[in-house]
């Protein structure tokens, strides 16, 4: 055993045996999400150990979920959750090509080519691969009828549980997305999808979540005294307490006369009710704050008519700042070391207003202008509930990287088969042993046409030959060109237009997928030695990491 | 103790048998350090493989670096130990070829002992490599090519050869960042050493590797202060950097203020505001708009109320700056650090033409470009799809680092692909037949050794290794001492035309360390335990 003439404190593996071991890690974390790729995939439930459930279509929270120990499998969950941020969809097929990718390269290896080969022919057949779908895959945005993003939203959603209702859905995600549109300084066009806020309501059925115009914040006035619906609000926006001043650690009040203690309490309270004061006269008629306002200084909003929200969250009260033109104030000093309260500072909208749904209430700050929304979606339980919010995350991400790049693809399978044929033709070019590892690249592609016609209990070899077949018309013959664009058609089991179907994916999201993919391909494969080092034994001498 | 494959009989035995002993314990020494060098061999050379470690808390390392890999196994014979602290040793002084000084100081522990399996002394075995040695790097000093650092085309091949061996190969605009980085810190025309602190490499997760720039200015880690929503862009900015707290002053003492009347209460309260916005006043009295912080651990470095008054003069705060950052910072762009409010001078301020605030996947970082004065530092922003990645594309432009520092610190290039060593090795065969005795035999092991880094090139490669050694060894004798291991299209070749060189420091040092160190070990002929 080489680990004793080491003389290390762990275990060693080298060689195949390593390889072997590294590519059935990878292959199980493959095989757990692969029933749940494609539209007519199916959803995971996996129970933690304290007992919550998640259900679930996405990969990147499957894995994550997983605890999974094997460090090779642990890059394809990184990976997955790199997709999950660089583009936001497309987490579970990226798993999928990345494990079929190594398998395909372990068989190479068995059969004496040396990884290094295999290496620098997945590169470059990643780099044609790319090059090919910008070259010849990716349509221009401008060139499609105006309801693409719709297309683009109900693909994304296809394959998760608001599947059924994507009409409905892909319109409310449009929309949102529409209204958060920003210009930056650069005149670039971005869709921060932070800034939609989806809210999730217990009760009603799926269809009956909306847009709101304006942001929803899951708080309620602080008393109710206050009004609840004030029209041409102006909002102050507020990040310090409103309470009893108290004295700073270190500063001590000491009573010498009974009669300064009622005076001292008065100037307690009458330092706070000053600050309130300036914010009223200012011409606030609504006051939001992060902290709390306690029940003496809600008095004086009451009186003064004002509606006045405490508690609510840091994150969402400067989404309101922005949208409605204000700052969040976290003190009152201006810059003469006085106090002020600049009415600048208020922001503007045309309504807030306290609503009920289902058995919460809401503050909505509406403002039909302005740059802001929200979702409440509505759902029978929670776990579903959480799964919108993720599959509705998803086509938001996937909407605004369409907008933003301006390029989509046919989806369906269809880039895949494309570029499998390409890459079969490309290496056939290739004189050298690159060639096996190149056309076994393009082998792997076809894992994804494959697996969405598996899920959809299609036959998947007589599918994807006919897929093939189309795309080799395409590229051999200039009149078949719109050829070049045949996807998987799952419900009727057939191959038809995807363009044209409206089954349409940004190409970033492809390019970034397959580039990942290769990548985590690529590292896994370089390694030829596993070395596990025990941890070390308790007790005795601390190593600094204080258990 | 870990001492325990050493196998050091404790029983007290005779005269006779403690000879024996003696010899116990260099073979165990040479097993264990062998060992070693068997279980890096496989990341030598462009086709080397990658190494994954896990270490006891559970975190992955994956790596071709000899250095990197060794240290992190955590060796417990001393013997074993020497060698990963040989790897170090080449990391610090050439920072590339550390896996080659262990494979060279392997095979050299291997020729040990066959010889000493002959009944050579120690000693004289000791002596002969020395001699050996001092022919070698002659022999290597002969071969090599005079470089000039403004001959940036050599430079790139040298940084590129460095980098074949790792993950990011394919990435050709590694090797020409690490040139550029290099070359924009120093003064190509006098520059004997450089001094790598001066390029710092920033990683962060996200994109692919493609996308590592390189930044004349500044990148920071952090983001901007968002706490009272300043500026996050600023043009022409003039940058401050403060040791000092933005926040109401502490006595070391436990201290408490009292008040008796409540009029004073007020007072008490407004000191703060005042204190503090006096500060910022001087701030912005000076000139500066954008205002770097460094990190305290005492109290606040900036609270809210200075983050608001900032904000509302608009500056720009970047906070928690470390203290190991502050000369690497007024380097760059040529500002001071101001330990105290009253020095805050305007001539103290740096300048720079942007400082923004940029989203990545991976969260937001702050850069600083357009610097008046660039030239003294720069910055690389490394990025990589996933950690493991990220963290072997730093090390790989590390060494692509070191190696083209090693061609100021000796502005001589030598041939790629084993060509060195097969040279070596035969010149030295040569030299040996000049020697008589003992010797003799001794130096032609140490020229026969040197033959480990084609031989293992060539298996890494999936090469046989002794139809290439062989034939280097024929075309070597034919005086094509340039011709190696061609590695990409498994022939030999010329292997300068080939664009495969590395700095001779490299080389150099590698076969110093690697003989010192198997000299070292052969002096040891007992191992005490001591408590």
């Amino acid at each position: 055993m080489s680990n004793k003439v080491l003389n290390i404190d762990g275990e060693r593996i080298s060689g195949q045996d390593v390889r072997n071991q590294n590519v059935t890690a990878v292959t199980a974390i493959s095989n757990i999400v692969k029933t749940s790729f494609g539209p007519i995939g199916l959803d995971k439930m996996l129970v933690d150990n304290i007992g919550d459930v998640t259900i679930t279509n996405d990969g990147a929270t499957i894995l994550k979920m997983l605890e999974v120990e094997h460090p090779a499998a642990k890059v394809l969950v990184q990976l997955a959750d790199l997709q999950d941020q660089e583009v936001g969809d497309g987490t579970t097929s990226v798993v999928i090509l990345a494990a079929e990718l190594l398998k395909r390269a372990n068989e190479l290896v068995q059969r004496k080519i040396h990884p290094t080969v295999i290496i620098s022919g997945y590169r470059i057949a990643c780099t044609e691969a790319i090059k090919y779908i910008n070259e010849f895959l990716a349509q221009s945005v401008d060139s499609l009828s105006k309801d693409f993003v719709i297309n683009i939203a109900k693909t994304s959603m296809s394959s998760k549980i608001i599947g059924d209702d994507s009409d409905f859905f892909s319109k409310i995600v449009v929309e949102a997305m529409n209204r958060v549109k920003s210009i930056d300084y650069k005149g670039d066009v971005k869709y921060p999808v932070n800034a939609i806020n989806i809210l999730k309501a217990h009760g009603k059925s799926a269809k009956e979540s909306t847009l709101v115009e304006g942001y929803a914040l899951n708080c309620t006035v602080a008393s109710e005294g206050m009004p609840k619906r004030v029209q041409g609000a102006k909002i102050a926006f507020l990040d310090f307490n409103l309470q009893k001043t108290k004295m700073k650690l270190g500063q001590k009040v000491v009573v010498t006369n009974v009669n300064d203690l009622e005076a001292i309490r008065d100037r307690e309270n009458d330092i706070v009710k000053e600050r309130i004061q300036l914010i009223i006269k200012s011409g606030a008629n609504v006051v939001l704050t992060t902290k709390g306002i306690d029940d003496l200084c809600l008095k004086y909003f009451v009186e003064a008519g004002a509606m006045a929200v405490r508690r609510c969250k840091k994150e969402d009260l400067k989404r309101i700042a922005k949208a409605c033109g204000g700052t969040v104030l976290i003190t009152l000093n201006n810059l003469e070391g006085e106090e002020s309260f600049d009415p600048s500072c208020l922001g503007q909208a045309d309504e807030v207003v306290q609503e009920r749904i289902a058995d919460d209430e809401l503050i909505v700050v509406k403002n039909s202008n302005k740059k802001s929304a929200s979702i409440i979606l509505r759902g029978a339980n929670s776990l579903m509930l959480d799964e919108m919010e993720r599959s509705l995350h998803d086509s938001l991400c996937i909407v605004k990287r369409t907008l933003e790049s301006g390029t989509v693809v046919p989806g369906g399978g269809a880039v895949e088969s494309a570029l499998s044929i390409y890459l079969d033709n490309f290496a056939a070019t290739m004189g050298s042993r690159k060639q096996l590892a190149i056309s076994e690249f393009a082998e792997s592609l076809l894992v994804i046409p494959k697996q969405l016609a598996v899920n959809a209990a299609l036959d998947a070899t007589d599918l994807v030959a006919k897929l093939r077949s189309y795309h080799h018309a395409a590229q051999t013959d200039a009149s078949k060109k719109s050829f070049s664009y045949s996807g998987l058609d799952l419900n009727n089991g057939k191959v038809r237009n995807n363009i044209e179907a409206g089954v349409l994916e940004p190409a970033v999201a492809k390019v970034k997928c397959i580039k990942f993919a290769t990548e985590a391909a690529i590292t896994i494969l370089r390694i030829d030695d596993m070395i596990t080092l025990f941890p070390k034994e308790k007790g005795g001498e601390d190593d600094g990491h204080g258990h | 103790m870990a001492t325990t494959a050493a196998a050091v009989p404790t029983k007290s035995r005779g005269d006779f048998e403690e000879k024996e002993k003696e010899k116990d314990v260099r073979t165990s020494n040479i097993v264990a350090a062998r060992a070693v060098a068997d279980a890096i061999r496989t990341s030598l050379g462009p086709k080397g493989m990658d190494k994954m470690i896990v270490s006891p808390n559970g975190e992955v390392l994956i790596s071709n670096d000899g250095a990197t890999i060794l240290q992190s196994l955590e060796l417990k014979h001393p013997a074993a130990k020497m060698l990963a602290e040989l790897a170090k040793a080449q990391d610090i002084e050439a920072g590339d070829g550390t896996t080659s000084v262990c494979v060279i100081a392997g095979a050299l522990l291997s020729a040990v002992a066959q010889l000493m399996a002959k009944g050579i002394h120690a000693s004289i075995i000791s002596e002969s490599f020395n001699l050996a040695l001092n022919k070698s790097l002659e022999v290597l000093t002969n071969m090599s090519i005079p470089v000039s650092l403004s001959d940036r085309a050599s430079l790139i091949k040298s940084a590129t050869t460095s980098l074949n061996s790792k993950v990011v190969s394919q990435y050709t605009n590694l090797a020409s960042i690490a040139v550029d980085a290099v070359l924009s810190v120093i003064n190509p025309a006098t520059a004997v050493n450089v001094n790598l602190k001066d390029i710092k490499v920033i990683k962060k997760l996200g994109g692919t590797i493609d996308d590592t720039e390189l930044v004349h200015g500044l990148v920071f880690d952090q983001n901007v202060s968002h706490t009272a929503g300043g500026p996050t862009r600023i043009q022409n900015a003039k940058i401050g950097l403060i040791q000092f707290c933005l926040s109401a002053p502490k006595t070391y003492m436990d201290n408490n203020i009292v008040v008796s009347d409540y009029t004073k209460m007020d007072k008490v309260i407004k000191e703060e505001p005042k204190l503090i916005l006096e500060m910022c006043r001087k701030i912005q009295k000076s000139g500066c708009n954008v205002l770097l912080v460094q990190k305290s651990i005492l109290r606040d470095a900036v609270n809210e109320l200075s983050l608001h008054y900032l904000a509302k003069l608009k500056i720009l705060v970047v906070k928690d700056i470390e203290r190991d950052d502050i000369e690497f910072i007024c380097n760059t762009i040529g500002c001071q650090p101001v330990a105290n409010i009253d020095s805050f001078t305007a001539d103290k301020l740096g300048k720079a033409d942007l400082v923004e605030e940029v989203s990545t996947s991976d969260g937001k970082i702050v850069k600083i470009t357009g610097i008046p004065n660039p030239g003294k530092t720069v910055t690389v922003l490394c990025r990589g799809s996933n950690k493991l990645v990220l963290d072997e594309a730093q090390r790989s432009l590390h060494d692509a680092l070191c190696v083209i520092r090693s061609l100021v610190k000796k502005k001589f290039l030598i041939a790629g692909g084993g060509a060195p060593e097969i040279e070596v090795s035969q010149q030295v065969t040569n030299f040996s037949k000049s020697l008589a005795g003992v010797q003799s035999y001794c130096v032609r092991a140490f020229a026969e050794a040197l033959e480990i880094i084609p031989y293992t090139l060539a298996e890494n490669s999936g090469l046989s290794p002794i139809n290439i050694v062989t034939e280097l060894r024929n075309r070597h004798a034919q005086g094509e001492t340039n011709a190696g291991i061609n590695v990409r299209k498994g022939a030999i070749t010329n292997i300068l035309q080939e664009n495969v060189v590395q700095p001779l420091l490299v080389s150099v040092s590698a076969l110093t360390l690697a003989t010192e160190t198997v000299m070292t070990l052969l002096k040891i002929d007992d191992i005490c335990t001591s408590r």
